[in-house]
Protein backbone atom coordinates (compact mmCIF):
# COMPACT_ATOMS: atom_id res chain seq x y z
CA UNK A 1 0.00 0.00 0.00
CA UNK A 2 1.00 3.13 -0.62
CA UNK A 3 2.80 5.35 2.34
CA UNK A 4 0.88 8.88 2.97
CA UNK A 5 4.13 10.39 1.92
CA UNK A 6 4.86 8.47 -1.08
CA UNK A 7 1.08 9.86 -2.14
CA UNK A 8 2.25 13.28 -1.57
CA UNK A 9 4.88 13.09 -3.26
CA UNK A 10 3.55 11.80 -6.11
CA UNK A 11 1.07 14.21 -6.17
CA UNK A 12 3.16 17.20 -5.89
CA UNK A 13 5.10 15.49 -8.98
CA UNK A 14 1.38 15.49 -11.15
CA UNK A 15 1.48 19.05 -9.78
CA UNK A 16 4.79 20.06 -11.22
CA UNK A 17 4.36 18.22 -14.13
CA UNK A 18 0.50 19.81 -15.37
CA UNK A 19 2.32 23.23 -14.86
CA UNK A 20 5.67 22.08 -16.74
CA UNK A 21 3.57 21.20 -19.64
CA UNK A 22 1.37 24.27 -20.14
CA UNK A 23 4.06 26.51 -20.71
CA UNK A 24 4.08 27.92 -23.97
CA UNK A 25 7.34 26.65 -25.10
CA UNK A 26 7.48 23.77 -27.89
CA UNK A 27 11.00 22.66 -26.28
CA UNK A 28 11.54 19.95 -23.88
CA UNK A 29 11.81 21.49 -20.62
CA UNK A 30 14.57 23.32 -19.69
CA UNK A 31 15.32 22.39 -15.71
CA UNK A 32 13.65 25.20 -14.09
CA UNK A 33 14.00 25.83 -9.95
CA UNK A 34 12.24 26.83 -7.71
CA UNK A 35 13.58 30.20 -7.17
CA UNK A 36 11.82 31.97 -9.51
CA UNK A 37 13.92 30.94 -13.13
CA UNK A 38 11.65 32.10 -15.76
CA UNK A 39 11.21 29.85 -19.26
CA UNK A 40 12.90 31.90 -21.84
CA UNK A 41 13.75 29.19 -23.95
CA UNK A 42 12.12 29.33 -27.45
CA UNK A 43 12.70 31.66 -30.69
CA UNK A 44 12.18 35.52 -30.49
CA UNK A 45 12.47 38.14 -32.68
CA UNK A 46 13.39 42.27 -31.77
CA UNK A 47 10.28 44.09 -30.89
CA UNK A 48 11.44 47.84 -31.21
CA UNK A 49 9.01 49.19 -29.46
CA UNK A 50 9.77 47.77 -26.52
CA UNK A 51 13.43 48.71 -26.99
CA UNK A 52 15.60 51.81 -25.96
CA UNK A 53 17.70 52.13 -28.46
CA UNK A 54 21.76 53.56 -28.51
CA UNK A 55 22.52 56.89 -28.83
CA UNK A 56 23.74 57.68 -32.33
CA UNK A 57 25.63 59.62 -30.10
CA UNK A 58 27.63 57.08 -27.51
CA UNK A 59 28.74 58.76 -24.50
CA UNK A 60 32.42 58.23 -25.85
CA UNK A 61 35.04 60.72 -25.11
CA UNK A 62 35.68 63.23 -27.57
CA UNK A 63 38.62 62.02 -29.34
CA UNK A 64 36.69 58.65 -29.73
CA UNK A 65 33.57 60.33 -30.47
CA UNK A 66 35.02 62.38 -33.21
CA UNK A 67 36.27 58.95 -34.82
CA UNK A 68 32.89 57.53 -34.41
CA UNK A 69 31.15 60.10 -35.50
CA UNK A 70 33.58 60.08 -38.66
CA UNK A 71 32.86 56.49 -39.77
CA UNK A 72 29.48 57.20 -39.61
CA UNK A 73 29.19 60.35 -41.87
CA UNK A 74 31.54 58.90 -44.15
CA UNK A 75 29.35 55.65 -44.35
CA UNK A 76 26.09 57.55 -44.75
CA UNK A 77 27.58 60.22 -47.31
CA UNK A 78 29.05 57.21 -49.29
CA UNK A 79 25.58 55.03 -49.07
CA UNK A 80 23.55 58.39 -50.20
CA UNK A 81 26.37 58.43 -53.52
CA UNK A 82 25.29 54.70 -54.34
CA UNK A 83 29.11 54.10 -53.59
CA UNK A 84 28.53 52.28 -49.72
CA UNK A 85 31.84 51.45 -47.92
CA UNK A 86 32.53 47.91 -47.84
CA UNK A 87 32.32 46.70 -43.96
CA UNK A 88 32.58 44.24 -41.95
CA UNK A 89 29.28 42.06 -43.33
CA UNK A 90 30.28 43.25 -46.93
CA UNK A 91 33.23 39.97 -45.86
CA UNK A 92 30.56 37.87 -44.46
CA UNK A 93 31.63 38.26 -40.67
CA UNK A 94 29.45 38.02 -37.96
CA UNK A 95 28.58 41.06 -36.06
CA UNK A 96 29.48 39.83 -32.58
CA UNK A 97 29.16 41.11 -28.98
CA UNK A 98 26.80 43.15 -28.22
CA UNK A 99 25.50 43.62 -31.93
CA UNK A 100 23.95 40.50 -32.38
CA UNK A 101 21.71 41.02 -29.30
CA UNK A 102 20.33 43.49 -32.02
CA UNK A 103 18.59 40.64 -33.56
CA UNK A 104 18.15 41.27 -37.18
CA UNK A 105 16.72 37.96 -37.97
CA UNK A 106 15.58 35.98 -34.82
CA UNK A 107 17.71 34.27 -32.19
CA UNK A 108 17.14 31.59 -29.75
CA UNK A 109 17.34 31.08 -26.30
CA UNK A 110 18.22 27.53 -24.80
CA UNK A 111 18.49 26.69 -21.07
CA UNK A 112 20.43 23.72 -20.17
CA UNK A 113 22.61 22.48 -17.22
CA UNK A 114 25.02 24.71 -16.09
CA UNK A 115 24.47 27.09 -19.30
CA UNK A 116 22.51 29.68 -21.45
CA UNK A 117 22.87 29.61 -25.21
CA UNK A 118 21.60 32.38 -27.27
CA UNK A 119 21.87 31.47 -31.25
CA UNK A 120 21.43 34.20 -33.63
CA UNK A 121 20.10 33.38 -36.82
CA UNK A 122 22.06 35.69 -39.49
CA UNK A 123 25.78 33.71 -39.35
CA UNK A 124 24.67 31.29 -37.29
CA UNK A 125 26.06 33.53 -34.14
CA UNK A 126 26.56 31.08 -30.74
CA UNK A 127 26.82 32.99 -27.41
CA UNK A 128 27.06 30.75 -24.37
CA UNK A 129 26.70 32.20 -21.03
CA UNK A 130 28.34 29.94 -18.55
CA UNK A 131 26.01 29.70 -15.26
CA UNK A 132 27.55 30.20 -11.90
CA UNK A 133 30.83 30.41 -12.76
CA UNK A 134 33.91 32.82 -11.71
CA UNK A 135 34.24 35.64 -14.82
CA UNK A 136 38.01 35.16 -16.08
CA UNK A 137 40.22 38.13 -15.87
CA UNK A 138 41.12 39.74 -19.28
CA UNK A 139 44.03 39.04 -19.71
CA UNK A 140 42.91 35.01 -19.50
CA UNK A 141 40.45 35.11 -22.01
CA UNK A 142 41.38 35.33 -25.77
CA UNK A 143 39.98 37.64 -27.46
CA UNK A 144 36.80 36.95 -29.94
CA UNK A 145 33.52 37.82 -31.58
CA UNK A 146 31.24 36.92 -28.44
CA UNK A 147 33.78 37.16 -25.63
CA UNK A 148 33.85 34.81 -22.20
CA UNK A 149 30.27 35.47 -20.42
CA UNK A 150 28.95 34.32 -17.47
CA UNK A 151 25.76 34.46 -15.57
CA UNK A 152 23.83 33.89 -12.80
CA UNK A 153 19.84 34.22 -11.94
CA UNK A 154 18.90 36.98 -9.80
CA UNK A 155 16.02 35.89 -8.68
CA UNK A 156 13.89 36.30 -12.50
CA UNK A 157 16.98 38.51 -13.65
CA UNK A 158 19.84 36.61 -15.59
CA UNK A 159 22.87 39.02 -14.59
CA UNK A 160 25.38 38.52 -17.31
CA UNK A 161 29.22 39.91 -17.45
CA UNK A 162 31.33 39.51 -20.88
CA UNK A 163 34.67 40.60 -21.45
CA UNK A 164 36.92 39.38 -24.18
CA UNK A 165 35.30 41.01 -27.23
CA UNK A 166 38.23 42.28 -29.45
CA UNK A 167 38.61 45.32 -30.29
CA UNK A 168 37.58 44.88 -33.55
CA UNK A 169 34.32 43.99 -33.01
CA UNK A 170 32.55 47.30 -32.84
CA UNK A 171 28.67 48.34 -32.55
CA UNK A 172 27.88 51.18 -34.39
CA UNK A 173 31.05 52.37 -35.01
CA UNK A 174 32.39 52.84 -31.94
CA UNK A 175 35.63 52.17 -31.05
CA UNK A 176 36.24 50.41 -27.54
CA UNK A 177 39.62 49.22 -25.56
CA UNK A 178 40.33 45.27 -25.10
CA UNK A 179 39.31 46.06 -21.11
CA UNK A 180 34.84 46.44 -22.45
CA UNK A 181 33.32 44.98 -19.96
CA UNK A 182 29.38 44.36 -21.38
CA UNK A 183 26.95 43.93 -18.69
CA UNK A 184 23.44 42.27 -19.40
CA UNK A 185 19.80 41.96 -16.97
CA UNK A 186 17.66 39.82 -18.68
CA UNK A 187 14.21 39.60 -17.47
CA UNK A 188 10.61 38.48 -19.00
CA UNK A 189 7.92 41.04 -18.26
CA UNK A 190 4.54 39.74 -17.61
CA UNK A 191 3.88 41.27 -20.71
CA UNK A 192 5.52 38.41 -22.48
CA UNK A 193 8.64 40.80 -23.29
CA UNK A 194 11.63 39.80 -22.82
CA UNK A 195 14.13 42.53 -22.10
CA UNK A 196 17.83 42.69 -22.19
CA UNK A 197 19.45 45.83 -20.64
CA UNK A 198 22.85 46.31 -21.71
CA UNK A 199 25.34 48.68 -19.52
CA UNK A 200 28.61 49.10 -21.48
CA UNK A 201 31.66 49.94 -19.63
CA UNK A 202 35.04 50.56 -20.75
CA UNK A 203 36.83 53.68 -18.60
CA UNK A 204 39.40 54.20 -21.47
CA UNK A 205 37.20 55.06 -24.10
CA UNK A 206 33.66 55.80 -22.42
CA UNK A 207 33.13 58.96 -19.93
CA UNK A 208 29.96 57.12 -18.67
CA UNK A 209 28.32 53.78 -18.74
CA UNK A 210 26.26 53.45 -22.08
CA UNK A 211 23.02 51.73 -21.74
CA UNK A 212 20.44 50.49 -24.19
CA UNK A 213 17.93 48.01 -24.24
CA UNK A 214 16.89 45.38 -26.62
CA UNK A 215 13.04 43.79 -25.97
CA UNK A 216 11.90 40.53 -27.45
CA UNK A 217 9.16 39.10 -28.29
CA UNK A 218 8.43 34.97 -28.65
CA UNK A 219 7.61 34.00 -31.83
CA UNK A 220 5.78 30.26 -31.23
CA UNK A 221 6.31 27.87 -33.30
CA UNK A 222 9.67 28.77 -35.10
CA UNK A 223 12.50 26.84 -35.21
CA UNK A 224 15.66 28.99 -36.77
CA UNK A 225 16.90 28.50 -40.20
CA UNK A 226 20.27 27.28 -41.00
CA UNK A 227 22.84 30.22 -42.16
CA UNK A 228 25.34 29.82 -43.93
CA UNK A 229 27.53 32.98 -45.74
CA UNK A 230 28.36 30.46 -48.88
CA UNK A 231 28.21 32.96 -51.91
CA UNK A 232 29.07 36.57 -51.23
CA UNK A 233 29.21 38.26 -54.13
CA UNK A 234 30.13 41.89 -53.00
CA UNK A 235 33.64 42.65 -51.78
CA UNK A 236 35.70 45.65 -50.88
CA UNK A 237 37.76 46.75 -53.72
CA UNK A 238 41.16 48.96 -53.08
CA UNK A 239 39.31 52.12 -52.36
CA UNK A 240 37.22 50.10 -49.32
CA UNK A 241 33.92 50.36 -51.77
CA UNK A 242 31.68 47.44 -51.83
CA UNK A 243 31.63 46.41 -55.04
CA UNK A 244 30.06 43.15 -56.85
CA UNK A 245 31.24 40.30 -57.88
CA UNK A 246 29.54 39.76 -61.51
CA UNK A 247 29.83 36.17 -63.01
CA UNK A 248 29.94 35.44 -66.84
CA UNK A 249 26.45 34.30 -68.42
CA UNK A 250 28.35 30.83 -69.44
CA UNK A 251 29.14 29.64 -65.19
CA UNK A 252 26.75 31.92 -63.66
CA UNK A 253 27.77 31.62 -59.72
CA UNK A 254 28.43 28.31 -58.08
CA UNK B 1 -3.32 73.90 -38.77
CA UNK B 2 -4.77 70.52 -37.69
CA UNK B 3 -3.73 69.00 -41.30
CA UNK B 4 0.20 71.20 -40.78
CA UNK B 5 0.49 69.26 -37.41
CA UNK B 6 -0.46 65.68 -38.88
CA UNK B 7 1.79 66.11 -41.51
CA UNK B 8 4.32 67.39 -39.22
CA UNK B 9 3.52 63.79 -37.66
CA UNK B 10 3.73 61.99 -40.75
CA UNK B 11 7.17 63.17 -42.10
CA UNK B 12 8.56 62.52 -38.31
CA UNK B 13 7.04 59.08 -38.29
CA UNK B 14 8.65 58.65 -41.99
CA UNK B 15 12.08 59.67 -40.67
CA UNK B 16 11.76 57.46 -37.75
CA UNK B 17 11.13 54.43 -40.19
CA UNK B 18 13.91 55.58 -42.60
CA UNK B 19 16.36 55.71 -39.73
CA UNK B 20 15.54 52.25 -38.46
CA UNK B 21 15.44 50.96 -41.66
CA UNK B 22 18.74 51.88 -41.93
CA UNK B 23 19.82 50.77 -39.08
CA UNK B 24 18.62 47.08 -39.69
CA UNK B 25 20.30 47.82 -43.04
CA UNK B 26 23.52 48.40 -41.66
CA UNK B 27 24.08 45.43 -39.83
CA UNK B 28 23.93 43.32 -42.94
CA UNK B 29 24.91 43.95 -46.30
CA UNK B 30 24.25 47.31 -48.25
CA UNK B 31 21.92 47.63 -50.92
CA UNK B 32 22.71 51.34 -51.46
CA UNK B 33 24.79 50.49 -55.06
CA UNK B 34 21.67 50.49 -56.26
CA UNK B 35 19.33 53.23 -57.78
CA UNK B 36 16.60 54.24 -55.60
CA UNK B 37 15.25 56.88 -58.30
CA UNK B 38 14.27 54.24 -60.82
CA UNK B 39 12.92 50.57 -61.85
CA UNK B 40 13.24 48.54 -64.71
CA UNK B 41 10.93 45.78 -65.68
CA UNK B 42 12.04 42.36 -67.53
CA UNK B 43 10.73 39.52 -68.99
CA UNK B 44 13.32 36.83 -69.48
CA UNK B 45 14.18 33.19 -69.23
CA UNK B 46 15.29 31.86 -66.01
CA UNK B 47 18.60 30.83 -66.30
CA UNK B 48 19.94 30.03 -62.75
CA UNK B 49 18.11 30.21 -59.37
CA UNK B 50 20.61 30.08 -56.95
CA UNK B 51 19.69 29.59 -53.01
CA UNK B 52 22.20 30.58 -51.27
CA UNK B 53 23.46 33.28 -48.39
CA UNK B 54 23.97 35.91 -47.58
CA UNK B 55 21.70 36.83 -50.86
CA UNK B 56 20.10 34.63 -53.04
CA UNK B 57 20.58 35.59 -56.84
CA UNK B 58 18.45 35.58 -60.36
CA UNK B 59 20.29 35.21 -63.40
CA UNK B 60 18.13 35.49 -66.85
CA UNK B 61 18.66 35.95 -70.25
CA UNK B 62 16.45 38.87 -71.94
CA UNK B 63 15.79 39.07 -75.27
CA UNK B 64 15.29 42.60 -77.07
CA UNK B 65 12.97 43.21 -80.17
CA UNK B 66 15.64 42.33 -82.45
CA UNK B 67 15.98 39.08 -80.91
CA UNK B 68 19.65 39.97 -79.11
CA UNK B 69 19.82 37.98 -75.56
CA UNK B 70 21.30 40.34 -72.82
CA UNK B 71 22.20 38.28 -69.38
CA UNK B 72 21.23 39.98 -66.26
CA UNK B 73 22.66 39.10 -62.67
CA UNK B 74 19.46 40.22 -60.04
CA UNK B 75 20.23 39.94 -56.40
CA UNK B 76 17.63 39.02 -53.98
CA UNK B 77 17.38 39.17 -50.51
CA UNK B 78 18.61 36.60 -47.55
CA UNK B 79 17.23 33.15 -48.44
CA UNK B 80 16.25 32.90 -44.31
CA UNK B 81 14.09 36.59 -45.11
CA UNK B 82 12.68 34.67 -48.33
CA UNK B 83 11.62 32.09 -46.16
CA UNK B 84 9.77 33.86 -43.78
CA UNK B 85 7.82 35.63 -46.55
CA UNK B 86 6.85 32.27 -47.87
CA UNK B 87 9.50 32.01 -50.52
CA UNK B 88 10.87 27.99 -51.36
CA UNK B 89 14.16 26.99 -53.22
CA UNK B 90 11.49 25.60 -55.75
CA UNK B 91 9.48 28.18 -56.82
CA UNK B 92 11.91 29.74 -59.69
CA UNK B 93 13.67 26.52 -62.21
CA UNK B 94 15.47 26.54 -65.10
CA UNK B 95 14.09 27.79 -68.39
CA UNK B 96 10.87 29.41 -66.38
CA UNK B 97 9.73 32.88 -68.00
CA UNK B 98 9.40 35.21 -65.52
CA UNK B 99 8.85 38.94 -65.53
CA UNK B 100 10.75 40.82 -62.47
CA UNK B 101 11.09 44.67 -60.96
CA UNK B 102 14.73 45.70 -60.60
CA UNK B 103 16.71 48.46 -59.39
CA UNK B 104 20.02 48.68 -61.79
CA UNK B 105 23.22 49.21 -60.28
CA UNK B 106 24.38 52.62 -60.71
CA UNK B 107 27.46 51.23 -62.28
CA UNK B 108 25.38 50.59 -65.29
CA UNK B 109 26.70 47.05 -65.21
CA UNK B 110 23.36 44.28 -65.80
CA UNK B 111 22.79 43.86 -62.80
CA UNK B 112 20.23 44.68 -60.39
CA UNK B 113 18.04 44.58 -56.79
CA UNK B 114 15.24 42.11 -57.35
CA UNK B 115 12.27 44.45 -55.83
CA UNK B 116 9.71 41.48 -57.18
CA UNK B 117 9.36 38.70 -59.52
CA UNK B 118 6.05 37.56 -61.50
CA UNK B 119 6.42 33.65 -61.34
CA UNK B 120 6.23 31.10 -64.05
CA UNK B 121 2.54 30.46 -62.99
CA UNK B 122 1.75 33.86 -62.80
CA UNK B 123 1.75 35.09 -59.09
CA UNK B 124 3.69 37.76 -58.17
CA UNK B 125 6.02 37.68 -54.68
CA UNK B 126 7.85 40.59 -53.07
CA UNK B 127 11.32 39.76 -51.97
CA UNK B 128 11.17 41.90 -48.86
CA UNK B 129 14.06 43.98 -49.40
CA UNK B 130 14.83 46.42 -46.30
CA UNK B 131 13.10 50.16 -46.64
CA UNK B 132 11.86 48.57 -49.92
CA UNK B 133 9.63 51.81 -50.46
CA UNK B 134 12.98 54.01 -50.39
CA UNK B 135 12.87 52.66 -54.44
CA UNK B 136 11.05 54.50 -56.54
CA UNK B 137 8.62 52.67 -59.06
CA UNK B 138 8.88 53.82 -62.34
CA UNK B 139 5.75 52.85 -64.23
CA UNK B 140 6.41 50.26 -66.83
CA UNK B 141 5.89 52.56 -70.09
CA UNK B 142 8.38 55.45 -68.86
CA UNK B 143 11.13 53.17 -68.11
CA UNK B 144 14.19 53.16 -70.24
CA UNK B 145 16.89 50.21 -70.73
Amino acid sequence: MMSAKTALLAAAGILVFAAFSHTPSSYAQAPQSAAGIPDITGSWERARDASIPAQSQPPLKPQFLKEQQAKTQAAREASAKGTPLADRATMCLPEGMPAMMGATFPIEILQSKGQVTIIEEAFTQVRRILLDQPQKAVDDVEPGFYGHSVGHWEGGTLVVDTVGVRENVVFQNAPHSADMRIKERISLGANGILRDDVTIEDPATLEKPWTFTFGYRRIPNYSLLEYVCEDNREFADEKGQQKFRVDTPANPGK
Amino acid sequence: MIFEKLTMRGSLCLAVVLLMAATAAEAHHSFAMYDHTRTLTLKGTVTKFQWTNPHAYLEIDVRDTKGAVKHYTLEGTSINMMQRIGWRSNMIRFGDSIKVVMAPVTSGEAVGLLLEVTLANGETKALGVPAENTFKRTPEQEQRP
